[in-house]
């Protein structure tokens, strides 16, 4: 399989404007502004190969639509490199752009105040396509997506789940190459979610685009993603297949128990977890191999109630690598990892 | 070919949003014009009747009234708020990201739906115009307009450019808005919109004369009305070409220097 995608130490720092509190400090703003940088994306090595569908998953701010706008050339990078479908992506090449398409979930792309039927036509003429064939492909696409219905009416009186079926309807009109979706399901209805999940199953699993894909629905990323990369506070910290990360997740245990009197005072129970004094019930997440040194700790503690043993989900591993990981950068300053 | 039916889709594509909201299109095309023509000839006939003399600068009343009701039809379509309002808009909100991943250019992309406006508010509000010129019987010279307004069209985009240009501030700093707003009042005063450029003393007379932005209102208007001949007019394309030339060099740095800077959520 051939590198579509391919960055060298890519990173994006932002400055923004500190505004302090008061009437005073907007007067002072006026001739003194206290400027700071943010590392949004640390120096990023990567290799995406054809066909792969990656899963990008990390906190809010962490850096994910940062580096998805700088791969789909809608920003600059502070530093290094990014080869796509072999373009520099901010030069914007219009033979690159004719390849690749970015869904934004949180922005509209179509136009507001038509029918997505007659954005379809516009985006027809910027694609340069075929009028008959994407027609077809418009018809197809609204059916798999179960919202022919809607095609005539006016983009801004459309649900928030059919707008979104629109959307990708518009993103997917050109059969790109690349395809980029940030939160596609982003605050639908678990219907409308799980339709929009099944039809991107379907369409990669038949047309086979290279894709990132980033959700805060561990539900997307399992039933769509074959590669995952962790990113925590602009870093990416794990990058392998979806299947090694699941493997690892299935040896991480839930164990959540209550005590009759709150704790008296704070217990380290593992390398990760502690016991914070004063509470009464405790969810804990541990690995397989420390479970029983764990168990040994809490029934030493007087008046356990309730105590179980269950399986991790995905979304609480991810939740809790992330958290772990973000721990350890917040020791490193940004540009160590 | 397919640049041309891309740009014909954006020209199609701001008719199309117009039409769909009538009450603002009506008010837009026939109310505003017809308010501004009301406005400008009560002040020129107010100018008129506490004059001392018949003319003023050598014209008549009647110049002045048939210039001031082509300069209100004339100065509405060679300024451009609404559209530049709008770029600054998606630049602001970030929307502009929709656009940036298309093969297209943003600039292309709003000049022809400048034009698209322009065209469907100036068929309807051309009535306007015509009308009160047939019942007061006023000088016009109907032979002329189609070079006018080809003339004003080709200043369109040197508007459209000069727009681009403050727009693409939006990229280092948020709520420009005032910025269109101040422009504007300056073409005001340069573009023969206030008064004839004839009756400014000289030397301004001859350096807003040199200047293309007199292309907009008084040339074209002048030279319906008959105050200039088409010698002016050729003038006029020679001046709007040399500022095109010089605002497009600013443009490029100005959207290349922001798109370096932008970080795809707005300024």
């Amino acid at each position: 399989m051939s590198i579509v995608i391919e960055t060298e130490n890519l990173s994006r720092t932002y400055k923004t404007y500190d505004k302090p509190e008061g009437l005073w400090e907007s007067v002072r703003g006026f001739w003194a502004r206290k400027y700071t940088e943010k590392v949004a994306l640390a120096p990023t090595t990567l290799k995406i190969e054809s066909g792969q569908i990656i899963g990008l998953v990390g906190a809010n701010g962490a850096g994910k639509t940062t580096l998805l706008k700088m791969l789909s050339g809608l920003i600059h990078p502070s530093t290094g490199s990014a080869r796509v479908l072999g373009f520099e992506p901010w030069r914007r090449d219009s033979r690159y752009l004719r390849r690749m398409s970015i869904l934004l979930g949180q922005k509209n792309q179509l136009w507001w105040d038509i029918s997505p039927i007659d954005s379809f036509s516009l985006l027809m003429e910027i694609y340069d396509l075929n009028r008959e064939d994407a027609k077809k492909r418009v018809a197809m696409l609204a059916e798999m997506l179960e919202c022919t219905h809607v095609l005539h009416t006016q983009l801004r009186r459309l649900s928030l789940g059919e707008r979104m079926k629109m959307e990708i309807i518009g993103s997917l009109l050109h059969s790109p190459d690349v395809l980029f979706l940030d939160e596609p399901t982003i605050g639908l209805d678990i219907i409308a979610q799980t339709t929009i999940r099944k039809f991107l199953g379907d369409y990669v699993r038949d047309k086979g685009p290279t894709v990132i894909l980033t959700s805060h629905y561990m539900d997307d990323i399992a039933k769509l993603a074959d590669r995952l990369l962790l990113i925590s506070k602009g870093s990416i910290v794990y990058d392998g297949t979806v299947n090694d990360f699941i493997t690892n997740a299935k040896s991480a245990l839930k164990i959540s128990f209550g005590l009759s009197n709150p704790l008296e005072s704070s217990m380290p129970l593992t390398l990760d977890a502690t016991l914070d004094k004063g509470q009464q019930e405790f969810s804990v997440k541990v690995m397989a191999e420390e479970l029983a040194p764990a168990l040994s700790k809490i029934t030493s503690l007087p008046g356990v109630l309730d105590l179980k043993i269950e399986e991790a989900d995905f979304e609480d591993i991810i939740r809790a690598f992330l958290e772990k990981e973000s721990r350890v950068l917040s020791t490193r300053s940004p540009h160590e990892s | 070919m397919h640049f041309l039916r891309r740009n014909l889709a954006f020209f199609r594509l701001a008719v199309l949003t117009n039409l769909e909201y009538r009450v603002n299109f009506f008010t837009d095309a026939i109310l505003q014009p017809f308010c501004t023509s009301l406005i400008e000839l009560t002040l020129w006939f107010a100018v008129f009747a506490s004059a001392t003399s018949t003319t003023i600068g050598g014209f008549t009343r009647e110049y002045y009234l048939a210039y001031a009701l082509w300069t209100a039809f004339v100065a509405r379509i060679a300024t451009s708020w609404m559209y530049e309002f709008k770029m600054i808009e998606e630049i602001d909100s970030g929307s502009i990201n929709g656009l940036l991943v298309r093969p297209m250019s943003f600039f292309e992309y709003y000049l022809s739906q400048l034009l698209g406006y322009k065209f469907i508010t100036t068929v309807i509000s051309l009535l306007i115009p015509l009308a009160m010129i047939t019942f007061f019987q006023l000088p016009t010279i109907y032979s002329r307009i189609p070079l006018a307004l080809l003339l004003i069209t080709y200043y369109l985009v040197l508007v459209h450019t000069i727009g681009f240009i403050v727009s693409s501030m939006a990229f280092h700093l948020n709520r420009i808005y005032s910025l269109t707003g101040t422009k504007n009042l300056a073409l005001w005063l340069v573009s023969g919109e206030l008064v004839p450029v004839d009756l400014l003393p000289e030397p301004y007379k001859t350096w807003v004369l040199d200047l293309p932005f007199c292309n907009g209102v008084y040339i074209p208007v002048a030279y319906i009305t008959g105050r200039v001949g088409t010698s002016m007019v050729w003038h006029g394309f020679m001046t709007t070409t040399v500022g095109l030339a010089v605002f497009s060099i600013i443009a490029v740095f100005m959207w290349r220097w922001g798109l370096r800077k932008y970080v795809g959520t707005g300024a």
